[in-house]
């Protein structure tokens, strides 16, 4: 009898997943883990959540932009859909390239893996205190957000990247850290 | 107390590995390690927990003592 594919609900991965990402099976993505690609990556993923969370400043960039209404629909739906979409894509391109190392239980890896991950955990830790430091400084400093607000500038953007980051810092340390993965 | 800078450990893993005619993702799978960490302890890029170097000298027929050593390793003779 086959058998079962474990899942693990807490890290939200299959063991067969997981399996393959570690045992090259998919070399469609080989060309992916070289750590200069890597690092184009985590570049790249920076970018696109940097333009997610400036979303939340639509409203001061459109006066300065001077759009008309239709106009400033279009270019604010196409530069959404298209960051959203980059974001989102860029997160599964990371996880395939770092093996899928950061969301992986330890009985799927051995030790030097554990190591290098949970030295990943660490450094995103760090990198997250500041980032809530600075979150903090903004809401108390920056212009006033409303969660969902319909006129005035919406916190959510920046709530939504700030999401994603937290997700995908651990893999974008191992990304840009390690020599071979 | 801080923690001194890691000192070097020497191995002859791939000496005896190749030695006994086995692969990289052979010993892996014998030891249980992904076939990369093997890259990494030949190269000593990463120093084995003593589980992991005892299960390695077992494999490879060896003493512990014989596989890591806190001194370069003398090179073998050549068999020219």
């Amino acid at each position: 009898m086959p058998r079962r594919n474990k899942i693990y609900w807490f890290e939200g991965v299959t063991e067969k997943g997981v399996k393959s990402l570690l045992n090259d099976e998919n070399s469609k993505f080989t060309w992916l883990r070289s750590q200069r690609n890597r690092r184009v990556l985590v570049v790249l993923m920076s970018l696109g959540l940097a333009l997610i969370a400036s979303g939340s400043y639509w409203t001061s960039f459109k006066k300065q932009l001077n759009l008309d209404s239709e106009m400033e629909i279009i270019v604010f739906s196409i530069v959404a859909i298209f960051v959203l979409f980059s974001v989102v894509g860029g997160y599964s391109f990371l996880r395939i390239s770092v093996r899928g190392l950061a969301d992986a239980p330890d009985e799927l890896l051995d030790e030097r893996q554990i190591q290098i991950r949970n030295t990943s955990f660490r450094y995103a830790y760090l990198v997250m205190g500041y980032l809530v430091l600075f979150l903090m400084l903004l809401v108390i400093a920056g212009p006033r957000l409303e969660l969902l607000g319909t006129d005035g500038p919406d916190a959510s953007f920046l709530l939504i990247s700030v999401m994603f980051i937290f997700a995908s810092l651990p893999s974008m340390i191992l990304a840009w850290r390690e020599k071979d993965i | 107390m801080s923690r001194q800078p890691e000192e070097p450990i020497f191995n002859r893993i791939e000496e005896l590995r190749t030695e006994k005619g086995l692969s990289r993702q052979q010993l892996a799978d014998a030891v249980g390690v992904h076939y990369q960490t093997v890259g990494y302890l030949e190269r000593g890029e990463y120093n084995p927990s003593l589980s992991l170097a005892l299960k390695i000298a077992q494999k490879l027929g060896a003493e512990v003592s014989e596989l890591f050593s806190l001194t370069p390793f003398r090179k073998a003779k050549s068999n020219a």
